[in-house]
């Protein structure tokens, strides 16, 4: 499902003439397969949201290629990656960015929205998905007026809705009191067996992590623990 | 993202801020409709002027006042006047000569100078083919008959009357100095001089009698005095005088003077159309050929110019007004990164966030350009009702029938709503770029 290779990233910071570069990903290599649940382990500042957001296509590589189910994104134009966002990824944030003006029903359908889905079609999906989240009686309600829980499931649920093959989870436990955490893990791995989703998953919480079949660590932006080792 | 979902999506966008969108559209209309207001009365002044113009009665005919090639310039002839004839569409040859001479008209006790009626030879024929008709009486059918023009009548005084009396102390004519009588049939008496080398001068007393009258002019200030003698009449002056129109110096005639040629000669078509070709085809021909084609085509030239220049001003005040739409679209971008930025994220192509705030400037051009256009009909109306009520009762004068200040076609709606469009789409794009470039992961950490 997803494959990176010699993948290596550094921030450049400071104004020019006086620029240093912040070294975080150094050759990266590894491979997620369909239907895995893969967890990303390493403290804080290790580098795992970076190399999240160079698979999500939120920055681009320094060097290295990215292929996600079987297609190689790394050479993506911004526009190119905002389409295959739509039609292949699901995301799950750890504040979950929901749109606050929002309803729950109405943050739910946006993707199908940009997707170009006829009304008619999208009431039914997005009723549909919201009952899978267990939230079918909260459609009108506004982000504000739900818990933390509730509105990560919100959120499950908009990266549901388009059925993607693929689910990106950047710390989605991370504003979560431990009951809710361990629902919502629970949760994940039901979507998994259930619907074949892969997940990707990334966590600095050895607990959380345990959800994954498997478990890549980073440190100090080397991958020195896992499945394949470089 | 279809069309529909996007229009359902500026409009929740700008249910976010009435206030804001409230006051850009206002501005925008206001600029609109000052647009179209001050075009509207380039507009209104040339549609009056165009409208006076149709209805002269000469709006069908062409005055050709000569022929000039590299060679020579001469006058209108005989033959000019059979080739004008024979030329399609052309519905009458008029053809009129001045007699030559200052005449003292003697009419029943009643008398008329010369310097208030002008005497003029006509080819009755082809001024009936061309139109003139006659209020009284009869077209000649003898050589001493004549018409005379409407006014004709009023240019008379009782012989050797003062002058100081012809008036009374509110500038009217005092009843006794009016020709009351039937002026059909009455018998103009006249004298005819000639002149020799030697300044001595022979002359010969004449008489015609009035058999018709012609129309009144349709225009109100057109006064027509003028008696029209026919061409037999013509002939026996000539024979007198042995000089063409009763020049009364024969003997400084030159032989090219001598032919016959016509000092007014008009064309009339059928149509305005047939005139402008005409005209052209005249003028191509090195004949002076004068329509109020011509004129037509200077004033729209003189008034598309004013146009241009009115709708420029306008513009400038749209531009203006679109710096608000500029200033509250980067507002909206702004205030809506956080947003933008999850819809990135979730997959937005950034060409769909730059339409939907393409489309949101758009949005509030045309409400403003809807509402302007609406505005200034209303202003238009007021206008054309007040404006003549205040000229009037400041300077307590009759205003023509039919003036109009301001008018509004629909292309000036056009174009109106074409310039708003183009200069809030213009002021729009950047604020739009701007959003398609929002950093997700800043807007994300909502520290943009
Ligand atoms: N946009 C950025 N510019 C500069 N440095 C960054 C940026 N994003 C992350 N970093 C740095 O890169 C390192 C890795 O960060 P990150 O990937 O967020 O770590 P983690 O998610 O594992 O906590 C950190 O030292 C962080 O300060
Ligand atoms: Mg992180």
């Amino acid at each position: 499902m997803i494959t990176v290779k010699n993948l290596s990233h550094h921030f450049e910071m400071g104004k020019k003439g006086q620029k240093t570069i912040l070294p975080v990903l150094h050759d990266i290599n590894f491979s997620v397969e369909a239907g895995e649940v893969v967890a990303i382990i390493g403290r804080s500042g290790s580098g795992k949201s970076t190399l999240l957001n160079l698979i999500s296509g939120f920055i681009r590589p320094v060097s290295g290629q990215i292929i996600i189910n079987h297609t190689e994104v790394s050479t993506f134009t911004e526009a190119q990656f905002a389409d295959f966002r739509l039609d292949q990824l699901g995301f799950i944030f750890q504040n979950f960015q929901l749109i606050p003006s929002m309803t729950a029903y109405q943050n739910v359908e946006l993707p199908l929205i940009l997707k170009g889905m006829p009304e008619k079609d999208r009431q039914a999906l997005t009723k549909q998905t919201l009952a899978r989240v267990g939230l079918g009686q909260f459609h009108n309600h506004y982000p504000s007026e739900l818990s933390g829980g509730q509105q990560q499931r919100v959120s499950i649920a908009r990266a549901l809705v388009l059925n993607p093959p693929l689910i990106l989870a950047d710390e989605p436990t991370g504003s979560l009191d431990s009951e809710t955490e361990a629902s919502l893990l629970d949760f994940i791995k039901q979507l998994n067996q259930e619907l074949g989703i892969t997940f990707l998953i990334i966590t600095h919480d050895k607990e959380v992590a345990k959800i994954g079949n498997r478990t890549i660590e980073l440190q100090d932006g080397k991958l020195i623990e896992g499945g394949q080792l470089s | 993202m279809t069309f529909k979902d996007k229009i359902k999506f500026v409009r929740q966008n700008m249910k976010k801020n009435r206030m804001r969108i409230f006051m850009t559209v206002l501005a925008t209309a206001m600029a609109s409709a000052f647009l179209i207001v001050l075009a509207s009365v380039g507009f209104g002044l040339h549609d009056t002027l165009l409208k006076d113009i149709m209805e002269q009665d000469t709006i069908n005919e062409i005055s050709i006042y000569g022929y000039e090639n590299e060679a020579e310039y001469r006058e209108i002839n005989d033959q000019d006047i059979s080739y004008f004839e024979t030329l399609d569409n052309v519905r009458s040859v008029t053809r009129r000569n001045y007699l030559a001479q200052a005449i003292h008209y003697q009419i029943n006790g009643f008398e008329l100078s010369n310097e208030y009626s002008e005497s003029q030879f006509v080819h009755f024929p082809s001024e009936q083919k061309a139109g003139m008709t006659l209020a009284e009486g009869d077209y000649p059918s003898k050589a001493n008959e004549v018409v005379v023009g409407y006014h004709f009548v009023d240019q008379l005084l009782p012989t050797g009357l003062d002058p100081e009396e012809v008036y009374d102390e509110q500038g009217n004519r005092n009843a006794g100095t009016l020709f009351t009588e039937d002026i059909i049939g009455q018998t103009l008496s006249f004298e005819i001089e000639k002149y020799d080398e030697d300044d001595n001068v022979e002359t010969k007393a004449f008489e015609v009698v009035v058999v018709g009258v012609t129309e009144e002019p349709s225009r109100e200030w057109a006064v027509d005095t003028t008696i029209y003698m026919s061409e037999l009449f013509q002939q026996e002056i000539e024979a007198f005088t042995e000089a063409r129109n009763g020049n009364p110096y024969a003997f400084e005639v030159t032989d090219q003077e001598a032919e016959r040629t016509y000092e007014i000669v008009k064309i009339y078509t059928h149509s305005l159309q047939q005139v402008e070709d005409l005209t052209t085809h005249l003028s191509e021909e090195n004949y002076y050929a004068y329509s109020v084609a011509n004129e037509i085509r200077q004033i729209n030239m003189l008034f598309s110019i004013a146009k241009a220049g009115l709708i420029f001003i306008g513009t400038i005040a749209v531009l203006i007004a679109s710096i608000g739409i500029f200033n509250t679209m980067t507002m909206a971008v702004t205030e809506r990164a956080p947003d933008i930025g999850i819809m990135k994220a979730i997959g937005a192509n950034p060409k769909t966030i730059k339409q939907i705030f393409l489309l949101e400037s758009t949005y509030i051009g045309m409400i403003g350009a809807l509402i302007g256009t609406a505005i200034s009909y209303l202003i238009s109306f007021a206008v054309n009702l007040g404006i003549p009520l205040i000229l009037e009762a400041v300077f307590d004068d009759q205003l023509p029938e039919g003036l109009k200040f301001s008018s509004i076609p629909w292309s000036l709606v056009a174009i109106a709503i074409t310039i708003c469009l183009v200069v809030t789409i213009i002021s729009g794009s950047r604020p739009a770029k701007k959003a398609t470039q929002i950093d997700v992961l800043k807007a994300m950490r909502r520290d943009i």
